[in-house]
């Protein structure tokens, strides 16, 4: 990891701003603010709570607009992509996991980790429905839920549930993974060994990584810590 | 390509979904039913036309005919007719008959007499059956008989108004031209050979089939026949073979130039009856399907409850890469989903509801609602149109597509950050 200010940025934000308007009163959320992620490295983003840490996980991962600024993926720029090439690119580049676990209540474990799947495949899934099924199965069984592909999420504790949703953000091999306090809803231990699993399957994969938390121990586990305040990005 | 995986599991866990499909579902049962009867109504009455007719019928109009032809010349022209598998002259004439033990056959003007229509026949027509003499068993049909001479057929509303059954000797008044040219009144006595149902209550109730040659002796009818039915070989054309009867008695010189149409379809002695059974058929669909419609309808509403509900499933969906079109595709699929879950139960419904029709009819409405006077036949006829049946679920589909497609529109427009907050 130490050799991450070397790799190419998979991700970058340039000049970002977003404002809130509400019933009259504005909020200026983002003011301006810039950062990469690297290829492969690890990056907390810290802030007070309200501070605009998961406005700007939205903007990065392209699942709102953006008033001003650029974010580039690979080096290409966004800001003009259509809605559905937007949504390509979500589909291809980028994983998520949030604070609430956001699973299909409906779909089993192993359904939930293929929807992105689906998503992304078109009609080759049909022809591709069994190798799909088998690598989310494997990948169930990495985060230690082999015996829990049937369960649906309302079966599940915390912990597990949010193991189901770091391999279904994982499923499709993206660049960059966006994690909004991914421990958030967890008790210590679960939100330890789900962070640890993530930090481990992130490096397997090759996977960047930029988290949000306001836990200076989970800060302490990357490889860098980025701050948000005033609506700009400070490096450590 | 398709969530219908997630769309067939929103449909099972919600009532609201299934209530849906059962609107739907009853609509089109409601619908496949009344059209099975209509369609049977239809099928039945042609039937019954087309088996006493024939596919065409040639009309003996005397000033239309040639002078000197007698009936074997028109038997002989038609023979040659391409496709023609069989033809039968009949000759119709009206009589009129006592009831068993009434006082005066010799006086034509009691009132005891009823009015039927005699059908002289060589052969029984198809269709017919013969009423058994123990009347719990069933009407079996007839074979291909010729009608005995001396013998007298007889329909069996007509033989239970007129009180006589088979082997009873049964007189027949009827009329013939006298020396100066007026009627004279003939009476002719017949042994009643067999009771029969043509499964049509006005048809029973005025028809008796005797040998053409005793009636055309009797009524003094030099010709013998006023019309010839013919049959074609199946998939012939009605029209067509009508067509080709027509040329050949114009080829054989037994038609007068000039004179419209000797040769009519069955579909055209039918006449206004079949049409207007027709019309109603037509118009009772188009009223059904507005029901299956405003079932249809209701989706617009579930599936808005359903995207405001599933408002955080929508956002996850955008975050995980669907793009709008693909939501717009899913609440559409979840619109095909119920409306094809309602159509399938109401498919099944309807079927059950034709075949146990006359156990619905004494369960629900506790009286036979379809009786035989007013409805004609003895029961209620059914017959489903399997491409109507076609038609009635590309429509519904098609319904629901078009309602489906308003709220989809909105779960597309959702902003997927909001969405995700709930
Ligand atoms: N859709 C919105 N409309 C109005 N205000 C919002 C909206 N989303 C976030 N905010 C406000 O923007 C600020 C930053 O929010 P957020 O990015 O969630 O902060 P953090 O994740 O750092 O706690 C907060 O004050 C929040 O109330
Ligand atoms: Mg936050």
């Amino acid at each position: 990891m130490s050799d991450s200010a070397a790799a190419p940025a998979v991700l970058q934000a340039l000049d970002l701003h977003k404002t809130y308007f509400m019933g009259g009163a504005e909020l200026r959320v983002l003011r301006g603010a810039s950062m990469e992620l690297r290829a492969g490295e690890v990056a907390a983003l810290r802030g007070a709570s309200g501070s605009g840490k998961s406005t700007l996980l939205h903007l990065l991962g392209l699942l709102d607009r953006l008033d001003e600024g650029e974010v580039a993926f690979n080096g290409r720029p966004t800001r003009r992509l259509s809605q559905s090439a937007r949504a390509r690119l979500r589909a291809s580049t980028i994983g998520f996991v949030f604070q609430q676990f956001q699973l299909l209540p409906e779909l089993s474990a192993l359904e939930n980790v293929l929807v992105p799947r689906r998503l992304a495949c078109g009609m080759s899934w049909f022809r591709r429905r069994g190798l799909e099924r088998a690598n989310a199965r494997a990948l169930l069984g990495t985060v230690g839920l082999s015996d829990r592909l049937g369960h649906r999420p309302g079966q599940l504790s915390g912990g597990e549930q949010q193991r189901v949703a770091i391999a279904r953000a994982l499923i499709s091999r993206p660049a960059a993974l966006l994690a909004d306090e991914p421990t958030g809803s967890l008790d210590r231990k679960a939100g330890a060994e789900v962070l640890e699993l993530l930090l481990e399957l992130a490096q397997e994969n090759h996977t960047a990584v930029l988290l949000t938390t306001h836990d200076p121990e989970i800060a302490a586990r990357c490889s860098r810590v980025l701050h948000l305040e005033e609506g700009r990005v400070r490096q450590e | 390509m398709s969530l219908l995986h997630l769309a067939w599991c929103y449909f099972r866990s919600r009532a609201l979904l299934a209530m849906s499909a059962l609107a739907i579902a009853l609509g089109v049962a409601v619908l496949f039913a009344v059209l099975a009867v209509v369609n049977g109504f239809l099928a039945q009455v042609e039937s019954t036309i087309r088996d006493f007719s024939g596919d065409a019928v040639v009309a003996a109009i005397p000033e239309r005919l040639a002078p000197e032809a007698e009936l074997q010349d028109y038997l002989d022209a038609l023979e040659a007719v391409e496709g023609l598998e069989s033809q039968q002259p009949r000759l119709n004439y009206y009589g009129l008959i006592g009831r068993r033990g009434a006082r005066a056959i010799d006086d034509p003007r009691t009132t005891d007499l009823s009015g039927l229509l005699l059908v002289g026949l060589d052969r029984l027509p198809e269709g017919m059956k013969r009423l058994q003499a123990d009347p719990q068993l069933e009407a079996v049909a007839f074979g291909p008989e010729e009608v005995p001479p001396g013998a007298i057929l007889v329909g069996k509303v007509l033989a239970a108004k007129a009180g006589v059954g088979v082997g009873d000797s049964l007189m027949v008044i009827s009329f013939k031209r006298g020396s100066q040219g007026y009627p004279v009144p003939v009476q002719t006595s017949f042994r009643v050979e067999a009771v029969f149902t043509t499964g049509r209550y006005d048809h029973d109730i005025d028809r008796a089939i005797v040998r053409r040659e005793d009636l055309a002796l009797m009524i003094g009818d030099g010709l013998g026949f006023n019309e010839i039915g013919l049959r074609g070989r199946p998939g012939l054309a009605p029209e067509q073979l009508a067509d080709r009867a027509e040329a050949a008695l114009l080829a054989a010189g037994l038609k007068q130039k000039g004179w419209p149409m000797l040769v009519s379809t069955w579909r055209a002695q039918g006449g206004n009856f079949l049409r207007a059974v027709e019309n109603q058929k037509g118009i009772l669909s188009a009223v059904f399907f507005c029901i299956v419609l405003v079932a249809a309808y209701q989706l617009v509403a579930t599936l808005a409850l359903t995207v405001t509900e599933k408002r955080r499933d929508i956002g996850v969906l955008g975050a995980l890469g669907a793009a709008p079109g693909r939501i717009v595709t899913f609440f559409v699929s979840l619109g095909l989903v119920i409306a094809a879950v309602g159509s399938a139960l109401g498919l099944l419904i309807g079927t059950w509801l034709t075949a146990n029709l006359e156990w619905v009819q004494d369960r629900i409405f506790g009286e036979r609602i379809f009786n035989a006077e007013t409805y004609i036949f003895d029961h209620v006829p059914v017959a489903v149109d399997w491409s109507s049946v076609l038609i009635l679920l590309g429509a519904t589909l098609g319904a629901a597509l078009v309602f489906s497609f308003l709220p989809a529109w909105l779960a597309a427009r959702l902003n997927i950050v909001d969405a995700l907050r709930r």
